[in-house]
């Protein structure tokens, strides 16, 4: 647009809007894209294979950049740990398998924060991705442009999707590592139901919490990927069976009583008001609301709904998750593979946890350090009541939450049966983040405080029970930067919760 | 999904108390440390024979307990903890498992799961260790010892992983790491303390050996590790209440596990009568000097931040797949001796016939091979069972003995030991000619049946009135002139070595009391 005018790279044009050129731009020369990457450092490791000419397959000609904390056997798997920085898995995963048989050329790893822990993706072995949203009014040049976080813990992900990089890319999230870059960047990322795509050769955060998602430009991307990945895996022993998918789908029919064009009447959007906490910026709360009038002046019924647990979320989701991590991220001690840093002379060497010490400490950032000493502690036979036990309470609180307030019933809860009588709210609408994407700390900014976390608050429901979540583009902050709404369905309802981003994503652009 | 959050109220810590039921047993006073109560209780760790690890597929073919495996080479990406990889269980092992919990009378839990134990160690690749720590597989179960009037209260058994094998080179001061067993399904059976002495944990342990070896689920060989001891001793004076136990660590033979409670026992007693109190300690077991020494004090004890797997879902076993397993159980040892003793067998070749392969009668996965019992019942079927055993355990063990052979080594098929016995039955062959035949089979390794064979090689028994005998006899009379004159004389032993010739003559066929009448009528 405004820019390549100024620094003559010809592909930068699509920045901004991109929707347009989004087929050619990810057809880019490895030259093109090393440079283009010199100034997001979206992605770690670049395909050195041409894009193969395949036709007829459901991704042919689609070029789709992974996670770097998901396995590929022909490129490294370094989950921006120094721990793995020279790992190559002798296995793909499962969804890498998918792609490829689908017909999709996998064009590289994406950055992202150590092991999936961080909300900017700042705790990276490979530097921070920096964030390639650039206001149409700037007057800099776009390689000069504000520094701005990608958002995380998949930046990479969303990052080289922003920037036309590739067609589609697979992230993870765990308390909203796909919805929160999504957000920051002004991109579509969907965290599917828990257990519905496969977590064969994606390395475990917190097992429980982990979900593979996809990040395109448009909903239809994002759709088309997912139906290739959406899959049972015997390889998983938290997949959804068959049978239980079926009878999502079913419940799931059985409710699909509104209509996706206008007028969109018989649709029911509930929006939860303990996701507006003080701490959000008010010009977030702007671009919400106009999205909720333009549904409601379509026919939608706009319903206010409580989850009056959501206030003890997030400290259940970091007991948790970090109990997880902590049991999860064990395994790394040098031994069979991974960075092994030989104790120096005179170590104590008589305990195996010693002789480990010095590798471990060497190879996990400080974000990581912390969580697990967190999950060491709430695991620990004086703390496992009253942090873990108590932490799974608060979760079912939350699944019952959800349950409550949605017409679809769980068909993982025996106890949730459908009731005709009762009319609950087909998904739930709320902001995907307190604010716009937030400036990346210089070195001499001090540590950062809680304030990382509280943005989790939004996110973290949805992972704790385990629910379809995607997050749209909805227009614009006052500063100008994207805005990304969040659409939250029951377990299964993946499709439904697409439905309706799909509805968002065209009144937004009209 | 959610499934594996498990019910918060399920995960109480299962305490592990001391019932007082033993007091009801009968109190012997034991002539190595009269006055005193000694109190045994033991977890055995048993290796399941399965062909795959307990949650990878991970090609074994052989035990991974097996020492002739190359290191490394039995390793998954899953084994060797490799980021990306899940566990997915292993439906034989459970199987496996419910077999042995139906085997020792114990309730098979319709619900269980798996939680992690976290601990650093070089042979545990994962940092952690999956076993059923809240919920366990079986509880309450019971083991009648062979001393018929002992029985032993199974407090509880539980899947989980073995570890892998972690050996130091003192020379060149290294670990040495092998993660083929790293993965192994173990069942671990925990006892109540209910044994009162070294011989009857002994006991317990070849009861449970031979109990596992029955239905297939593990090999239970201490000497390779694939069955494994943990020993809880305490020591009180007899009516006073119990005392102080410790836990003797990894004991890998019967012997040494009755060295290591006699050592204990007398180590408590000689705390206990100077006063003093018997600290309550993990202990390890040195092998030469024949004592325990102190592994760690309870208050060292680790803690292993047990966490439910999030991973595996609760496992459920339904009514149904229970009764399946329960109704296609293999014969348990204790009713196949009585059905044996009541065939007419003696007790001697029951006991021969059931140490066959330390009564392996099955291999992987619970599949069953043929062992030495089961081809017994099908030899015997319509024949007569003690000619059938004798042969069994007398002949063809021996000859396999001394072609350095084991059972299952065996090429004699069930037809050509059938037919063998019928012609031995039917007296068409002499025991001689049977030996000779089954030499010869073990040797060429021929199908061929024993008829024909018997007919090829000229065995079949010369009727008594073969005129051949006569000239046998006669041909011998003439080559032992000074025999035949004792034996005119009336020497009877005599007779015999000349018999011995004529059975050379005739390879064995003739009959030896047909000879001998022949002998005596030509003599006289």
């Amino acid at each position: 647009m405004l820019r390549n005018a100024r620094h003559g790279c010809s592909h930068l044009r699509h920045l901004g809007s991109t929707r347009r050129h989004a087929s050619q731009i990810s057809h880019l020369s490895g030259s093109s894209l090393k440079e283009l990457n010199t100034s997001v450092n979206a992605l770690v490791y670049i395909a050195s294979d041409g894009f193969p000419v395949t036709g007829g397959l459901p991704l042919s000609g689609f070029s789709v950049a992974v996670k770097d904390n998901i396995c590929t056997s022909s490129m490294p798997t370094t989950c921006s740990s120094a721990m793995l920085l020279d790992f190559i898995s002798p296995f793909d995963a499962t969804v890498v398998k998918l792609l490829q048989d689908g017909g999709a050329y996998i064009s590289g790893k994406t950055n992202c924060d150590e092991f999936g822990m961080g909300s900017l993706n700042m705790y990276s072995v490979h530097g921070p991705v920096i964030n390639p949203y650039q206001p149409p009014d700037s007057s800099v040049s776009w390689t000069d442009r504000e520094r701005r976080s990608a958002g995380g813990s998949s930046g990479g992900s969303a990052a080289a999707v922003a920037v036309g990089m590739c067609d589609a890319a697979l992230a993870t999230d765990t308390g909203g590592s796909i919805r929160l870059p999504a957000s920051y960047c002004g991109v579509v990322g969907l965290k599917p139901s828990y257990g519905l795509v496969s977590r064969w050769g994606v390395v475990s955060y917190a097992d429980s919490l982990d979900c593979v998602g996809v990040m395109a430009r448009t909903v239809r991307d994002v759709r088309k990927t997912y139906n290739v990945l959406s899959v049972y895996d015997t390889k998983d022993p938290t997949a959804a069976r068959p049978a239980t998918r079926l009878r999502a789908a079913e419940e799931r029919d059985k409710h699909q009583e509104y209509s996706l064009d206008s007028p969109l009447s018989g649709l029911r959007i509930g929006v939860p008001q303990e996701y507006f906490p003080s701490d959000m910026d008010s010009h977030i709360v702007q671009p919400v609301r106009r999205v909720l009038e333009t549904l409601r002046a379509r026919g939608a019924s706009i319903v206010p709904v409580s989850l009056p647990s959501t206030r003890y979320a997030l400290s259940a989701y970091y007991v948790i998750s970090s109990a997880e991590a902590s049991s999860n991220l064990a395994r790394y001690d040098g031994i069979e593979y991974g960075t092994y840093i030989d104790p120096p002379p005179g170590t104590d060497k008589t305990k195996t946890a010693k002789v480990y010490a010095h590798s471990r400490s060497a190879g996990f950032g400080k974000e990581v350090q912390k969580r697990i000493l967190l999950g060491t502690y709430a695991l620990t036979a004086d703390a496992f009541d009253n942090y873990f036990l108590q932490a799974q309470r608060v979760r079912k609180l939350i699944c019952a939450d959800f349950d409550r307030v949605f017409c679809v019933p769980n068909v993982l809860n025996s106890t949730s049966q459908s009731n005709p009588d009762f009319t609950g709210v087909h998904v739930l609408l709320h902001p995907s983040a307190i604010r716009t994407a937030p400036r990346l700390p210089s070195s001499t900014d001090a540590d950062h405080d809680l304030g990382a976390y509280v943005q989790d608050v939004l996110t973290v429901p949805a992972s704790l029970a385990g629910l379809p979540a995607i997050s749209v583009p909805a227009g614009h902050g006052m500063d100008a930067w994207p805005v990304g709404i969040s659409i939250v369905g029951q377990w299964g309802c993946d499709e439904m919760v697409m439905d309706v981003a799909e509805i968002c994503e065209r009144y937004n652009t009209t | 999904m959610l499934v594996h959050v498990s019910n918060p109220t399920t995960l109480v810590r299962l305490s592990r108390s001391l019932s007082l039921v033993h007091t009801s047993r009968a109190l012997n006073d034991d002539p190595r440390w009269p006055g005193w109560d000694v109190v045994v209780g033991i977890e055995v760790h048993a290796q399941i024979k399965s062909r795959h690890k307990l949650f990878s597929e991970c090609g074994q073919g052989s035990l991974t307990s097996d020492y002739s495996v190359p290191p490394n080479t039995r390793v998954s990406p899953y084994d060797a903890a490799f980021p990306g990889t899940l566990p997915r269980l292993n439906p034989r092992c459970v199987e496996l498992g419910v077999r042995t919990a139906i085997a020792l009378n114990a309730s098979v839990q319709r619900r269980s799961s798996f939680d992690r134990k976290h601990y650093f160690y070089a042979d545990l690749p994962a940092g952690y260790q999956i076993t059923q720590h809240y919920a366990p597989f079986a509880t309450d179960g019971r083991l009648t010892l062979s001393k018929e009037d002992v029985h032993v209260r199974i407090k509880q058994l539980q899947l989980e992983q073995d570890t892998g094998k972690s050996t130091f080179d003192p020379r060149n001061r290294v670990s040495e790491i092998d993660l083929n067993r790293a993965g192994t399904g173990l069942m671990e059976i925990v006892s109540e303390p209910d044994m009162r002495s070294p011989e009857e944990a002994a006991d317990y342990v070849r009861t449970l050996q031979a109990l596992l070896r029955s239905v297939g689920s593990s090999d239970g060989n201490m000497e390779q590790g694939s069955l494994r001891c943990d020993v809880n001793v305490s020591v009180n004076r007899q009516g006073a209440p119990l005392g102080t136990r410790c836990e003797i660590k990894n004991l890998n033979s019967v012997k040494f596990m009755m060295i290591a409670i006699v050592s204990e026992v007398h180590r408590h007693i000689d705390l206990l009568e100077q006063g003093l109190a018997v600290p309550q300690e993990t202990r390890g077991f040195n092998e030469d000097r024949a004592e325990t020494y102190s592994l760690r004090s309870k208050e060292d004890a680790p803690d292993y931040r047990y966490m439910p797997d999030p991973n595996l879902p609760p496992l459920l076993l339904n009514e149904a797949y229970v009764t399946e397993i329960c109704q296609s159980m293999p014969e348990l040892p204790q009713a196949a001796r009585a059905r044996l003793l009541a065939l007419g067998l003696s007790r001697r070749d029951v006991d021969v016939l059931m140490d066959i392969d330390s009564g392996r009668e099955i291999t992987f996965d619970g599949q069953r091979s043929g062992g030495a019992l089961a081809y017994f019942d099908q030899v015997a079927q319509r024949r007569d069972p003690r000619l059938v055993v004798n042969w069994i355990t007398h002949e063809l063990l021996g000859q396999l003995a001394s072609r350095r052979e084991t059972f299952s080594e065996n090429s004699i098929s069930v037809e050509q030991m059938g037919g063998l016995i019928d012609l031995l039955h039917n007296k068409k062959i002499t025991g001689t000619s049977g030996k000779s035949l089954m030499r010869h089979i073990l040797a060429t390794r021929t199908t061929t049946m024993p008829s024909t064979l018997a007919q090829e090689l000229s065995l079949l028994a010369s009727p008594a009135d073969d005129s051949n005998l006569e000239a046998w006899c006669a041909e011998a009379i003439a080559a032992l002139p000074e025999e035949a004159d004792a034996a005119r004389r009336g020497n009877a032993n005599v007779v015999n070595k000349i018999v011995g010739r004529v059975m050379k003559a005739s390879r064995g066929t003739a009959n030896a009391q047909s000879v001998k009448a022949m002998l005596l009528k030509l003599l006289h």
